[in-house]
């Protein structure tokens, strides 16, 4: 059973048994452009309690520079060592898990902010952003030759998605002996600023229905973001609480991590996924209505 | 359960009794009277002869991309004349649906993801359309994502489109989430389908798969192996489904539809399924078996 948060003294609890407290943010700070209300002044409360800062999140259309950016626009202080993307960690696992040969190559499905982070790690890609993948010509078998050096394909939202490019994918899956398949995440939708559109797991779909497979996925609720981040930083799990809005991404990424969870109903969670008859299994271990509840602990 | 084997027919005889048992010959296209825009030798003189015995031929198709008057025109550059009627694709399976039987009113709109030859059937049994190969829809820039009154549309049809994109998809994705009366179609779920060379290309199944897997919500689909197919052609022609064969290249696509239909199903190894894919433990088990369909001349070369 969840904790329904009320009071000004189970706030001022949470503060004192969390040490390091892990935002994902869309839908918990800011709704696209904009700020949630109250965002601000909680995520100072907690840089003056000395907690440590961590975002994670699952889009992967922005490096960490840029995100770095938007957290500047939106005045909030965010250093990039505390953002964790899908792309940085798609990009981490490519290189340093993987191992992908300096030889080789990826094709990518996905926008500059994915091609960044594999550029940075030092991994080889094609397609992507390229202006000769991104048209609506009809594909043929006659504009595509197989480059045997592509050994994986990955896949992250793309808003210029195309016929051409889930082709050239699947070619490089069913062909390419070994090549591996793997997605920066699965979010079947992302919160726009003209609302729900579909995410990332909605532009894999097409490879893994017409493979009959389903890709490595890195992103939230998949192990290998948390191994990404404590590559990197730190942190005691049982002082360790992820906070977000998605039950099968957030919550259950921050159950498999062994932290504890608090869910925020700012986003993409409704009452009736977590009461009543279609019930959400996914149990978070705290719910309060925005991060700008925290603020009563102060 | 007691399962027979496919029967292969190998005598005079044996290809005899097919045309005593059946009256309609349903046809499946690709893979068995052409491969990609190769007649199947044969093809031609086979359909003429049950013609000439007064057998009704059906043309079943799963190839949302062309209308009727376009398909007809392809029979012909391969020598084989047909008329419009006896041709029933998923594009005109899809139309006839939406006007007959969801009976859409005649203000409301269906938003096409697709290409000019479903665009042609809606069109023609009177169904008024948004999408599709409008220059609007048509684009990698995200001008105009935002749709106009969700209600205008009552019905999102995805089919087979070479230039989907995002903004397609986000329209169709708003339109039935804000509207939650807005139905959701497929012209067909073929995941692939095979072109030159044995290689496989992206079908209707795996593009719709985008609004499906953003959606959890699956469309009602009309292609093979759906009975609504069935509906269509059984409500233009007076079928006795006792006395009907379906033949086609694929188990899960024309046998899967022609059980579904209750009739005689008959696999041709000249498409998608080789002999390897016939099996008593195989799931899905046609009732004969032919390597292809230009074998039927045994008996017009018989009878000459």
């Amino acid at each position: 059973m969840s904790v329904r948060l009320s009071s000004p003294e189970e706030y001022a609890k949470l503060l004192d048994q969390y040490d390091t407290w892990m935002f994902d943010c869309d839908g918990v700070l800011w709704h696209g452009d904009r700020l949630i209300d109250g965002a601000l002044d909680v995520l100072r409360l907690l840089r003056e309690r000395n907690k440590k800062i961590l975002f994670v999140t699952n889009n992967a259309t922005k490096s960490r520079r840029s995100y770095k950016g938007k957290f500047d626009q939106l005045g909030v202080e965010a250093n990039v060592d505390e953002i964790y993307g899908s792309a940085y960690a798609a990009a981490v696992y490519i290189s340093s898990v993987m191992k992908l040969p300096k030889d080789k190559k990826v094709y990518v499905i996905g926008m500059a902010g994915l091609e960044e982070e594999l550029r940075n790690e030092g991994v080889s890609y094609i397609g992507g952003t390229d202006p000769a993948d991104n048209t609506l010509e009809p594909f043929t078998l006659e504009n595509f030759t197989l480059d045997p050096d592509v050994a994986a394909v990955v896949c992250g939202l793309d808003t210029r998605v195309n016929y051409t490019k889930l082709s050239i994918a699947f070619q490089y899956i069913t062909r390419n002996p070994g090549c591996q398949f793997l997605c920066t995440n699965e979010d079947s939708t992302y919160p726009s600023a003209n609302g729900l559109l579909p995410g990332a797991g909605a532009i894999s779909a097409p490879l893994r229905y017409a493979l009959g497979k389903d890709p490595l996925s890195i992103g939230k609720p998949a192990k290998t973001m948390l191994d990404c981040i404590q590559a990197k930083v730190h942190f005691d799990p049982k002082r360790t609480i992820m906070v977000g809005d998605r039950l099968n991404t957030d919550i259950l990424f921050g159950q498999a991590g062994g932290v504890s969870t608090l869910l925020v109903m700012t986003g993409i969670t409704q009452e009736t996924d977590i009461t009543g008859p279609n019930a959400s299994p996914i149990i978070p271990d705290y719910i309060t209505s925005s991060i700008k509840d925290l603020s009563a602990a102060k | 359960m007691q399962r027979s084997a496919p029967f292969f027919p190998i005598t005079v005889q044996d290809y005899q009794k097919l045309v005593d048992d059946y009256d309609t010959w349903m046809f499946d296209c690709d893979g068995v009277i052409w491969k990609g825009n190769m007649p199947t030798e044969g093809a031609a003189e086979v359909l003429t002869f049950l013609r000439s015995k007064g057998k009704k031929i059906i043309f079943v198709t799963n190839n949302p991309t062309h209308s009727r008057e376009t398909f007809k025109k392809k029979f012909a550059r391969m020598g084989v004349e047909v008329a419009v009627d006896e041709i029933f694709s998923s594009a005109y399976a899809s139309a006839v649906y939406i006007s007959s039987v969801m009976k859409i009113p005649k203000e409301k709109k269906v938003y096409v993801i697709g290409m000019h030859g479903i665009e042609e059937e809606l069109k023609e049994q009177g169904i008024s359309v948004c999408g599709g190969t409008d220059p609007a829809d048509n684009t990698l820039e995200l001008v105009d994502t935002e749709i106009g009154n969700p209600s205008d549309v009552a019905a999102v049809l995805a089919s087979w489109d070479s230039s989907i994109n995002y903004t397609k998809l986000s329209k169709a994705f708003q339109y039935l989430t804000h509207n939650p009366d807005c139905a959701f179609f497929s012209s067909d779920d073929d995941l692939t389908y095979p072109v030159e060379g044995g290689v496989l290309f992206l079908g209707t199944g795996a593009l719709s798969s985008m609004i499906r897997y953003a959606l959890g919500r699956e469309p009602v689909s009309f292609g093979k192996p759906s009975k609504t197919m069935f509906e269509c052609i059984a409500a233009k022609h007076k079928i006795d489904p006792s006395r009907t064969v379906m033949i086609g290249d694929r188990l899960d696509a024309d046998i899967a539809f022609g059980k579904n239909c209750g009739v005689a199903t008959m696999l041709v190894l000249t498409g998608v399924a080789s002999l390897a894919d016939v099996s008593d433990i195989a799931p899905i088990m046609p009732d004969l078996v032919i390597p292809s369909i230009g074998d039927l001349r045994i008996l017009s070369h018989s009878t000459s």
